[in-house]
């Protein structure tokens, strides 16, 4: 590769950077879809990319220590989900690749997510669920008492669809909210909806 | 509308080619991108912006060189490849990018050294109270641990470091940290200090990266707190306003953003010193997982680079070939570099270029007349001053650490 001049530094590091990504990224960025991929996805895209999780398959024993430090490292999970992330990466993510039954189980959960209704894809593919529950407290309030708060707050939709996108902090402690920018007004309005109707 | 093949200037794009862009550099979209496609709605989606507080990646990396190669998006690396480093001292714009969390964006003048533990006078120093210090520049060698992991076999997880790119030598100015650390006085029975700083994670469940360091490292003159690099100000993402810098040992033991200095009687205990940085005692069968035993990450082994010629360059036969490039040793000097042309079986030794600073790596080259037609291979390979030499297998190990075999670059000579 020879280096070009006279071009503003800014553009081209910003191209290189694309045409590395290019290269490197790619088919990375999803995990194959299989009992707990969705969990594994949301939980692990909290922090970083998923293509720390993709681009070196291991051994069991090698994911249960991966678990166990990003524990440490704050990831928000519980024993049980702990557990259905360890074995997807364990039957998905290791040196031999799947099994023929863990590849038919792959092809099921890839019709299953297909088919799921708008609202669930959404949440799962936005990562949602890495930071709230329907019913407990995680990095982020439950649904549920987002939707008591705002019971009798007929304005409170619009103001939370917006927060939705923009991010936000200080309702619920300081704990920040990232935003979507990503997200359109419709289907913020689903997710909004679908929040307040919790109980 | 983004394409790969296409400068973008992120300063007059409009709104919403910078949040594709985002989305892009979050690692989401890349292959739409590289065709040239729209970024599908779903992916776009996905794509996690980064909290208040923070500096964006599309502001860091419009200050790096072209050709910096980011290795990945969240948390941000990446580098430049070894014919990009073909310099005495590595310049800003191509200096490796390691964060664990994100990018704090901070305000130098409320920026506050907090020296505690054991020490007589525990400290709360000023950028301007570090000033009054006697400072002084020298050029010193960072690598990251997994430096060259991506050669390793089976894929150690972790940043897909390139064999050579997660290291550079740029120019510090500051203080020693023993300056700082004879002021607060410290107590006989400290053993190490660690050093803490000012990023944060996506979740206020993250804890902060905190890395200890042996009292005979933090006393050593070149160990450093700085607030300069290359002449200037620390950059945002190298550490602004204040890092500290332990030359020739791995990366992970210098912390940017730098707030916190605190004197032990033992090594820091925490994630960031148990669980990573680490290789086993003795070499392990591939693939396996960390034995009982293992010890701390510290002082990088001897390694070496070819900064020049490019990869696949072609000439002309009869002809002379240069062959430059960089070589260093942790705490030890280099000894000798030598270069093979064919395929190792035999070597000749480059010549080193004048001592510069401790730290420093050292630059070498070779002139050879080419007269072989054809696909040549050049091979370097470094010797430290301890007789420690560039392996041919760099030992396997579960983290991918200390990658030090041996790097090749292919030319092609064709007739005169």
């Amino acid at each position: 590769m020879r280096r070009r001049s006279a071009t503003p530094l800014a553009r081209l590091a910003l191209a290189a950077a694309l045409a590395a990504l290019g290269l490197a990224s790619s088919a990375q960025d999803q995990l194959t879809p299989g009992p707990g991929s969705e969990l594994t996805q949301a939980k692990c895209a909290i922090c970083h990319e998923i293509g720390y999780v993709t681009r070196a398959p291991q051994s069991r024993a090698q994911w249960e220590e991966v678990m166990r430090v990003m524990v440490e490292r704050g990831a928000p999970m519980t024993p049980d989900e702990i557990k259905v992330i360890t074995d997807y990466l364990a039957t998905y993510y290791n040196r031999e690749g799947p099994s023929a039954a863990a590849q038919a189980a792959s092809a099921q959960a890839a019709a299953a997510q297909a088919a799921a209704d708008p609202l669930t894809q959404l949440l799962n593919r936005n990562a949602c669920l890495g930071c709230h529950t329907t019913d407990k407290q995680l990095v982020g309030p439950a649904f549920r008492d987002v939707a008591a708060k705002y019971r009798n707050d007929p304005a409170a939709a619009a103001g939370l669809a917006r927060k939705v996108k923009d991010g936000g902090q200080g309702v619920w402690g300081q704990v920040p909210m990232p935003p979507n920018p990503g997200l359109s007004d419709a289907d913020a309005k689903l997710i909004v909806d679908w929040v307040l109707a919790q109980k | 509308m983004t394409d790969a093949t296409r400068p973008i200037d992120v300063a007059e794009a409009p709104r919403s080619a910078r949040r594709e862009f985002l989305a892009q550099l979050a690692g989401l979209s890349a292959l739409a991108a590289a065709g040239g496609a729209r970024i599908p709605e779903a992916l776009a989606q996905a794509a996690p912006a980064d909290p208040p507080g923070t500096v964006p990646n599309e502001a860091v990396l419009a200050q790096k060189v072209q050709g910096f190669q980011v290795h990945s998006a969240r948390p941000l690396t990446g580098s430049v490849p070894a014919q990009l480093h073909d310099f005495d001292i590595t310049p800003n714009d191509r200096m490796y990018i390691r964060n664990n969390l994100l990018t704090p964006d901070l305000d130098a003048s409320k920026h506050v050294l907090r020296v505690r533990g054991l020490v007589d006078k525990p400290l709360e120093l000023s950028l301007a109270d570090l000033k009054k210090l006697p400072s002084f520049t020298t050029a010193s060698m960072l690598e990251c641990a997994g430096s060259g992991r991506s050669a390793y076999l089976p894929k150690a997880s972790g940043t897909p470091w390139l064999e050579t790119g997660g290291m550079g030598c740029p120019r510090w100015t500051g203080v020693s940290l023993s300056e700082v650390l004879n002021l607060a006085g410290v107590k006989p029975s400290a053993k190490h200090v660690a050093f803490s700083g000012e990023d944060f994670g996506a979740v206020p469940t993250v804890p902060k990266v905190i890395r200890s360091i042996p009292m005979s490292k933090a006393m050593e003159r070149h160990t450093m707190i700085v607030w300069g690099m290359n002449g200037a100000d620390l950059p945002k993402i190298h550490g602004y306003p204040l890092r500290s810098v332990v030359p020739g040992w791995v990366g992970s033991a210098s912390i940017k953003w730098l707030s916190g200095i605190d004197v032990l009687d033992a090594p820091f205990k925490g994630t960031y010193m148990d669980s990573s940085y680490r290789v086993p005692p003795y070499p392990i069968e591939p693939g396996q997982k960390m034995p009982p035993g293992a010890v701390s990450a510290e002082a990088w082994p001897v390694k070496s680079m070819i900064t020049a010629p490019l990869p696949n360059d072609r000439y002309k036969a009869g002809g002379l070939l240069v062959v430059r490039g960089s070589a260093w040793a942790g705490d030890n000097d280099i000894d000798k570099v030598e270069l093979s042309f064919d395929e190792g079986v035999s070597w000749e030794r480059a010549r080193l270029w004048a001592h510069s600073d401790k730290y420093a790596w050292r630059r070498w080259s070779l002139e050879v007349p080419i007269n072989r037609i054809g696909y040549m291979t050049i091979l370097a390979r470094a010797t430290d001053d301890k007789g420690n030499v560039q392996p041919i297998v760099p030992a396997w190990n579960p983290l991918g650490y200390f990658w030090n075999g041996i790097h090749r670059v292919g030319i092609l000579v064709e007739k005169a």
